[in-house]
């Protein structure tokens, strides 16, 4: 988000946006927690889901979150770190408010995941697999190289990991234009995409994303 | 006053702030006389069916709910797994016993290629129009990797097609519960909810 959280949540309601996902992007690097306080007025303007994400690192901290109002939490760093510890949030809080946020970048030929400045790169199907054994609710998958160009969607990692899960995959990363959209969906088997770069950037709105999925015939709530 | 339950588990804050939206006074719960003084009753919930069972005897509320709903006719509305609770039989994540009040069994939907959970909008179908207002038809917000199976399918007030078409609610006296959430569906959610109230009134 640019701006205003709270303002911009409200916007995002009254323009009627299927769901909310509200990063600190910079909460686990920083070595801080979420400010409970300004997520708690994010979740008070929406009456559409939510997932709160950024420095989560405890049961405590996602049961923080979900009594605030948050539909899911998003998980990274202490997904990589620690499976043993998503297992237990999935049986604690049920599978479906368990997202976990994948970073994935292209290197060497392969998909690896960014892992932070301590940590080794990990093999992007390795991880997948250590998730998918936790029975997580669903993920965010972000193509790093592609976050922020909007240059369209990374269709190949898309489509890559649509057919190693069964679970909602929710594709971000380098959406400029509603036709990204289109793509995204004419040509994989997922069905959900986040984006702010187009809305904060760029004179399209929600709206015009979702008109323009209609036109061409996707079942959207308009 | 209308009586959240608080047992636990789930999405209370957004049950009020929904109903607060709306100008419905309610009060987040677990208290046996605010239950009982209460004009109605909801149960929200998100989480496992067999977790919300051991909660909701744990904090003693079985009885007291079972008794407000059943026998005295308390208006009752049940979200999520505050619907499926209501059943007779879960099996999340092994067979167990539900509060009883509606025959049926709670199950996981079938592998059959959609990703699951069922998780987003979606619209509900064959509506029963007499308890879903013009306003209040469209799409909702659903959020589960169970569904129910009532014994009998006169109580099923709409459905949902996802897999196969499944319950989206049940009506039945004065008992409304619905798998999606309505305090999440914006504004045909919260009309859902007025109306409900209005009704109540």
């Amino acid at each position: 988000m640019v701006g205003n959280p709270v303002q911009t949540a409200r916007i995002y309601n009254s323009r009627g946006v299927d769901e909310l996902v509200f990063l600190d992007i910079f909460a686990t690097e920083q070595d801080r927690n979420l400010n409970l306080k300004l997520v708690s007025e994010v979740i008070k303007e929406c009456f559409m889901p939510v997932s709160i994400g950024g420095g989560i690192k405890s049961l405590e901290d996602i049961n923080d979150l979900l009594k605030i109002g948050a539909d899911k939490v998003v998980i990274k760093t202490m997904a990589l770190k620690d499976p043993k510890f998503i297992k237990d949030a999935v049986l604690f809080f049920g599978s479906q408010c368990i997202s976990i946020a994948i970073d994935v970048i292209f290197k060497d030929q392969e998909y690896v995941i960014k892992t932070g400045p301590n940590f080794d790169e990990m093999n992007l199907t390795d991880f997948l697999n250590s998730m998918e054994d936790c029975d997580v609710g669903e993920y965010l998958l972000c193509s790093t190289d592609d976050d922020g160009m909007m240059n369209g969607f990374n269709i190949e990692l898309v489509d890559y990991v649509s057919k190693l899960t069964n679970k909602p995959i929710i594709a971000i990363g380098g959406a400029g234009k509603p036709e990204h959209f289109v793509t995204l969906f004419e040509t994989t088997n997922i069905e959900a995409a986040a984006s702010s770069s187009i809305y904060h950037f760029t004179q399209y709105t929600p709206q015009d994303v979702k008109n323009s999925l209609k036109t061409r015939g996707f079942n959207v709530r308009l | 006053m209308i009586a959240i339950i608080n047992y636990g588990l789930g999405n209370l804050a957004s049950v009020k702030k929904a109903l607060d939206a709306i100008s419905v006074e309610s009060v987040i719960t677990d208290d046996p006389t605010e239950i009982r003084n209460s004009s109605a009753i909801i149960l929200p919930g998100v989480g496992s069916f067999q977790q919300g069972m051991q909660n909701l005897r744990k904090s003693g509320l079985v009885d007291i709910l079972t008794d407000e709903v059943m026998n005295k006719k308390k208006p009752f509305l049940g979200i999520c797994l505050g619907m499926q609770l209501i059943f007779t039989d879960g099996t999340e994540p092994e067979p167990c016993k539900g509060l009883g009040w509606i025959k049926g069994k709670v199950v996981k939907f079938k592998n059959n290629g959609m990703r699951i959970p069922h998780m987003g909008w979606n619209e509900l179908v064959d509506v029963d129009e007499t308890k879903f207002s013009k306003q209040c038809q469209g799409d909702y917000y659903f959020i589960h990797s169970y569904h129910a199976i009532p014994e009998n399918d006169f109580i099923v007030s709409s459905k949902v097609n996802y897999t196969e078409k499944v319950v989206a609610s049940v009506s039945y006296d004065n008992i409304f519960a619905t798998q999606f959430h309505p305090e999440k569906s914006q504004k045909v959610g919260l009309e859902l909810l007025r109306n409900y109230f209005e009704k109540l009134s």
